[in-house]
Parts: C-alpha cells; structure tokens; sequence
C-alpha cells in the first residue's frame, strides 16, 4: 500500500500543483472580472440623485470607491470568508452563502446516492436477465427518460404533485414559522424534499443504470464468472460478490465528473421548488443584478467542486492503479 | 463502407427515431420564421388568451402570439447547441490528435489542461460572465465549447495512441509522409465515427445548458428560448394556461434533447466494434 503511494506520489503532484494553479487563475480571474467593468459606483450613485457633489467631493468619494485593494488583499480577505456585502439583502455574502449551502448539499447528496445506488442495482439486475422482454423494455424506458431534461421533470412533477393533487408542498424547504418537534420537523423536511429529489433522480438515475448495465453486460461475459456458477455458488453471490464488483468502478469514478454536473441541474431543479440552497440564491441574485452575490456563488462553489474532485482523483489512484491507465 | 455504416445505422430503430425527429427540428430551424404566423415581438394581441384558429397556442401575458415565440426559441436553442457542439469538436479533435500524435511534454500539459477544464463546473463560469458582461449568446457557446472539449480529445488521444502503431501509419510515414500528410489522410478519417459520437453529445450538453441558462434568465430578455418561456409561464401557473402555454415548451425541449441523447446513445452503440480497445479498457 505505502509502496504504491509513493509509486503514484509524482502524478498526484502534478495533479496538486494543476489544480492549485487553476484556483489560483480562476480567484484572479474573478478579481479582475469586475474591475473590467464600464462605470463605476459614484457615477452610477449620485448622477441621478438628487445630492450634487462639489468636484472636490466628487474626487474624494471616486478615490474611496475605486481604491484598489490589490491581489494579495482581496486572497486574503477570501480565505478570511470576508466576500463582500450582498446589494439586495444587506448581508455578508459569506452568510447568504452559508445558510443556503447545507440545503443544497443535503438534495444533491441525497440525489446522487440515491441514483447511483437504485441505478447500480437495477443495471446489475437487467444485465443479469440480458436478452429478456424486462431488459429490452428497460433498456428502452431509460434511453427515453435520458432524453427528458429536469426542466421538464420538474416542471411537471410540480403541477401535478403539488399544484392538482396537493400532495407535496410547492415551494421552501420547510413550513415557515413552524414550531415543530425535532421529530415532526425532520418528517417537515423530508416532505418537502420529495419532489425536487425525485426531479433529480429521475433524471440521473438513467444515466447511471446504462452504465452499469453495460459494464455488467461485459463483466457477465468473463470467464471467472463461468467458474463461479460452474462452482455452484448461489446466483446472487455470483452477481454481487463476483460480478458487480467489478463493474462497480466505472460508476465510481463518473462519481466526481457527475457531481461537477450535477451543479447544472440543482439550480434549475431548486430554482422551480424554490428550494433555498445555492441555486435559489444565485438565481434570485441574478434577477436582482447582485453582483458581489452572483461572484461570490460562482466563484467559491467552482473551487469546492475543484478541491472535490481532485480529492476524489487521488484516492481513486490509491484504491484502484488501474485507473492511472485508464486515463 | 460509407453505404454500409449507413445501412448499420438505420437497423437500429433508436436511430431512426432521432433521425426523424432531428429532420423535424432542422426543418423547424431551417424555415422556423416562414412558419410563425406572427411576428413573435408583435405585442398587440388581448393578452392571456386561449387558443383560437387564428393563434394556435394562445397568447401569452406580453401579448405576444407563442406558437410563434416557440418557432423562434426552438431556432435559438438547436443554433446555440449546433455551434457549441462543432467548435468543441474541432478543439477536441485538434488537441486530441495533438497530444496523441506527438507524445511527449505537449501531451502531458494538454491532458493536465483538459483534466482542470473537466473539473471546472461550466455552468459557474457562464453565469458569471453573462452576469457581468450581457455577451451575445455566441461569446456563451463559445465559451461553453471551451469546456466542453476535453471528453472528447480524451477518447480522440486514446484511440490515436493505439492506431498510431498500425502497420499502414508506419508504412506511410516510411514512404516519407510528413506528420502533416499522415494525420490528414490517414488518422482524421479513421477516427470518423468518434467525432459523430463527440459532436451529439456536445450538443446535447449545449442544448441544456442553453436552456438551463435561459431559464435562469440570463440572456437578453428580447431573445426568444425555451427555457425563458418555461420560466415566464411558470408565473402564471394558477391560471389554467398550463397546456397551451408551459406544456408546449417543455414537451419542444424535451423533444430536442431525446433526438440528440438518441442519436448519440445509437452511435455510440453501432459504431462500438470499431472503437472496442478503447472502450474495452474503459469499461474493464
């Protein structure tokens, strides 16, 4: 294990130091973005207010707004969680951020587990069934739902579920001013997470059932597996312990690479629930033209997804060498 | 061979679903604007009205006749996808052939390139710059094509990785074919069926982003797209305008991005025996 560490130690670093860099360029980028801008505060400000400012005010307040706070600065006062105040809300961005962030996390965490396992074990269980009626139907279900985008989903899972037949709340992420106890408040939650949740499982769940239905499909095929059955080990053990095993590693290492994706759909998905995670934020901040917000969001969820996803990229090179080659 | 691949193709019914309907939407963005009875800015109509003969979708609360605004959007989003799509196809196919062919140092920065550009969530980059600057919705599929490289130069490096050893790349370039020569007549066209596969899955990925984009109201309001009137009919959905106002778009979107997924699921499957060292390891 140690021996292998090491062996792969120069490729993480080369990783690291990529990784590192992309950061470091995308913080810059975002620094500069704004200052790129046509206009400025003071203009914007008093042009059309009723205040007029003597010209040497005018200097004062022009030389306040557009002090720069250089590089070095603006890095340390991101790794601070100092981001900024929010235009519309009047709030530290950092806590917009973080109170919008657990609810995001809990949906598209759920969400992905919940696909990928569903996903795993029917695609297991099709492939086993290979050249059945249930197979060729399913197999032609699921390429049509990978043809419909959450929009669609959700769009329609909340006119009917909540709009016709008034099973699941439309909107939020709990009753408002709701004095539950902590057993009725988690139901609350979960209530309220059903349809945006079903909206993104339906619409990842095809996706990882082709996957492993086809590499089942390959793995099926192996000759260990012949043995295994030859050996007369129940069928389920052969399909699990022996089979699945191995087609498993494709839907792990999409793991990452689909959560970056994954972003894609919860702000449109939490956009039609009005669900207040991350993508409410943002989308409420674009219709406000709330910059400091917008940045902020875009910026800090772009490197966690980073920092995830190289994370993932090094243990997956310490579990399985083999996906050193894939690549 | 052509003949053939064709005939392949067409015996698999998952292609010929998405071809039918990608005739349907081309022809649909071909003469869209010939089609729309209206002008789809003309905001003169009674507005919120159920369909008549005359407005066969209704009209929306602007004013404005929407099965003509649907002629227009689907045209803005299968246009936006289609450039995204071939620009990212040719980067990829470039910097995949690049990195295969020569080896070496070029390959190593290129391939770490493409792994950030994965890991980089597009959709971030886009808003910010549409937040920031308003670009044209060009600047946004170009900028999205920048992203949206990387998968595809990956499969196009593998592969030319493993051909670049066959006997006839070597018994061209003994006869003295320039590096030039060898990949223009002998690799770019063995690789095909690879840029088929890259090309529907880009543009799927562009489509949807596209309309996630639109939906999230990020583009010139004035610019007609299908996920801004998903968006906008949203807004009235106590009225009982859901079936002729919100279902019509979705039911387009969801079209577009079934022609596309079925296209690119049956390519990749009828092309896959040409293609099996690669996918082999992948899917091993």
């Amino acid at each position: 294990m140690i021996d292998r560490i090491t062996h792969s130690a120069p490729r993480w670093l080369g990783m690291v130091i990529a990784f590192g860099l992309t950061a470091l360029v995308m913080i810059y980028l975002s620094y500069l973005l704004p200052r790129l801008l046509p206009g400025d505060f003071v203009t914007s400000m008093y042009s059309s207010s009723q205040v007029t400012l003597t010209a040497e005010q005018e200097t004062e307040l022009r030389a306040y707004y557009t002090e720069e706070p250089g590089f070095y600065r603006y890095l340390a006062r991101l790794a601070g969680l100092d981001w900024g105040y929010s235009y519309a809300f009047l709030t530290p961005v950092s806590t917009l951020f973080f109170s919008a962030l657990p609810w995001t996390l809990l949906l598209l965490g759920t969400a992905h587990i919940v696909s990928m396992f569903i996903g795993f074990v029917v695609g297991v269980e099709t492939a086993w069934r290979r050249n059945s009626r249930l197979e060729k139907g399913m197999v032609s279900f699921m390429t049509i739902l990978e043809g419909v985008p959450e929009i669609s989903t959700g769009v329609i899972l909340l006119v009917l579920f909540a709009l016709h037949l008034e099973w699941f709340p439309a909107a939020g992420a709990n009753t408002a001013y709701a004095e539950l106890s902590s057993c009725a408040w988690l139901i609350d939650i979960g209530h309220h997470l059903v349809l945006p949740l079903a909206t993104l499982v339906i619409a990842y769940f095809p996706g990882n059932f082709l996957l492993a239905r086809n590499s089942m499909v390959t793995v099926i095929k192996q000759a260990y597996i012949t043995t295994a059955r030859a050996k007369g080990l129940p069928a389920r053990r052969v399909r699990y312990a022996h089979g699945a095993r191995n087609a498993l590693l494709p839907l792990v290492t999409r793991f990452g690479l689909r959560l970056a994706f994954m972003i894609t759909g919860a702000l449109v998905v939490e956009r039609i629930f009005s669900y207040p995670g991350l993508g409410t934020l943002l989308f409420n901040a674009i219709k406000a033209r709330d910059l400091p917000v917008i940045q902020s969001v875009a910026l800090i969820s772009s490197l966690m997804v980073l920092a995830i996803i190289l994370g993932l990229e090094i243990i997956y090179r310490i579990i399985d060498p083999r996906v050193e080659y894939a690549h | 061979m052509r003949i053939r691949l064709g005939k392949e193709l067409f015996e698999d019914r998952w292609f010929t679903a998405g071809f039918v309907l990608a005739v349907f939407f081309a022809a649909l963005t071909l003469f869209g604007p010939l089609l729309a009875p209206y002008d789809p800015w003309n905001m003169s109509f009674e507005p919120i009205s159920a369909p008549t003969v005359e407005h066969l979708l209704g009209i929306n609360d602007g004013g404005q006749d929407i099965f003509s605004e649907l002629l227009y959007a689907i045209r803005n989003t299968v246009v936006f996808g289609m450039i995204s799509g071939f620009v990212a196809l040719g980067l990829g196919v470039f910097i995949g052939l690049t990195a295969g062919w020569f080896g070496g140092l070029v390959d190593i920065i290129l391939m770490r390139l493409a792994d950030v550009l994965l890991a980089i969530p597009a959709i971030m980059i886009l808003i910010l710059t549409a937040a920031l600057f308003r670009p044209k919705p060009v600047v946004l599929a170009l900028i999205l094509a920048g992203f949206m490289w990387p998968t595809i130069s990956k499969t196009i490096r593998a592969q030319t990785l493993s051909i670049r050893e066959g006997l006839h790349i070597r018994a061209a370039k003994q006869m003295g074919g320039s590096d030039w020569h060898v990949i223009h007549r002998h690799l770019m066209p063995e690789l095909f069926p690879l840029y088929l596969i890259g090309f529907a899955a880009k543009c799927r990925m562009a489509m949807f982003m596209e309309a996630s984009l639109a939906f999230l109201g990020l583009f010139d309001p004035s610019r007609k797209s299908i996920g801004m009137m998903i968006s906008y009919a949203m807004k009235y959905y106590y009225l009982d305008i859901w079936w002729n106002w919100l279902l019509p778009p979705i039911a387009c979107l969801s079209l577009l991005i079934m022609t596309v997924t079925f296209l690119a699921i049956s390519l990749e499957k009828v092309l896959d025996p040409r293609l099996k060292n690669t996918l082999k390891e992948r899917a091993i």
